[in-house]
């Protein structure tokens, strides 16, 4: 970032707002993902290396929220709507039309509930296919992938394949450890 | 209508495309930002077809996207590694998918290869190989709001695919199929 919040390729006038941290040689499509960032925490949200962050990629944050994204994460496109906490581990792929939301109703933060969200974890190695909804407070365990379309709600253990709505284990991921 | 200016700065309509007669093609910075097919052709748009805004062609080196005359695309990401085949005057609605490949390995330990190849920095020539598989949808269907259309699916012409369905086997001609996975609506 080297001083300048703006992004140099960044078609949207906007800049990276000042609690948000991007880890070495990773990638953020625009500062048109924060428009709707309003977390107050001194490091809102903080994305470690290696990582790309692409279009459709948006971040819809109330004032307590904070989101963690861990190194070599490929985010595709994923809408973060919480007042709570995210993390996602290493390896991630998350696909497009994805979202993380605090309950089933996303809205921008200007027009969410104040209270705290809850907390939603996201494994190392994990694989979140194209428009799966993670509701707040969901865990999922290292090396698991989640099917396209599915719902997750609650706990998704290690190196197992879960799809539908809700979201159940379907099968256990080939080549597992 | 093809070469007209796109809503915002980006990629244009790569020469490899081969666009039909009376095309409306109303193409974004994302429609061909992610379109790396190397075929001539490696996308075929037919006559009269409508392709609107929130439409995207992931198509990789290998891939080959071919519409039909008279198709309604709203907005469609198309995720093409070998063929995607629409008949003519499909319909396909806003925020549908279609993918011919499921893009990564199964398998952790390749899986976390694969993240690493991907990243912005990565080295992609070594990503590890991925399985994909045609997917054909023949004349007249119509495809519903947010539906995800899977790798080796055939939709037989006529059918209908309910909103939200996520369809992972072939649809009989003329079938209403709905529902995660996609089952014959009763």
């Amino acid at each position: 970032m080297n001083g300048s919040r703006r992004l140099p390729w960044d078609w949207y006038h906007g800049a990276v707002p000042e609690n948000v941290v991007i880890g070495a040689r990773s990638w953020i499509h625009s500062s048109f993902a924060f428009l709707h960032h309003r977390s107050e925490q001194p490091e809102a949200i903080v994305l470690g290396d290696d990582s790309g962050l692409y279009w459709g990629t948006d971040f819809l944050t109330g004032p307590l929220a904070q989101i963690r994204i861990g190194k070599f994460c490929t985010i595709v496109g994923a809408a973060f709507a919480t007042n709570g906490t995210i993390s996602i581990a290493d390896y991630a792929f998350v696909a497009h039309d994805v979202t993380f939301s605090d309950g089933p109703v996303a809205v921008p933060p200007e027009v969410s509930p104040a209270d705290r969200g809850p907390t939603t974890e996201i494994a190392e190695n994990v694989w979140i296919a194209t428009r799966v909804t993670i509701l707040g407070g969901s865990r999922i365990g290292q090396g698991s992938v989640i099917g396209a379309g599915s719902v997750v709600d609650g706990e998704i253990p290690a190196y197992v394949m879960a799809a539908g709505i809700p979201a159940r284990v379907v099968a256990p991921v080939p080549g597992a450890p | 209508m093809s070469d007209e200016e796109p809503f915002m700065p980006g990629p244009p309509v790569p020469e490899n495309a081969r666009v039909g007669e009376d095309v409306h093609l109303e193409h974004t910075r994302d429609t061909f930002s992610r379109f790396f097919g190397k075929s001539d052709p490696a996308l075929v748009i037919g006559d009269r077809t409508a392709v609107y805004p929130w439409t995207n062609f992931s198509v990789e080196e290998t891939g080959v996207v071919e519409i039909g005359d008279d198709c309604i695309i709203v907005g469609t990401v198309f995720m093409c590694a070998e063929r995607i085949v629409i008949g003519n005057r499909v319909v396909v609605s806003l925020h549908t998918l279609i993918a011919d490949c499921d893009f990564h390995p199964v398998e952790p330990e390749l899986r976390r290869r694969d993240a690493i190849a991907c990243a912005p920095e990565g080295d992609r020539s070594k990503r590890p190989p991925y399985k994909s598989s045609p997917v054909v949808i023949d004349d007249d269907v119509e495809i519903g709001v947010g539906a995800i259309v899977l790798k080796g699916v055939h939709i037989g012409a006529g059918a209908r695919v309910g909103a939200g369905a996520v369809v992972t086997s072939d649809v009989h001609p003329g079938a209403v199929v709905e529902g995660n996975p996609a089952r014959i609506a009763t």
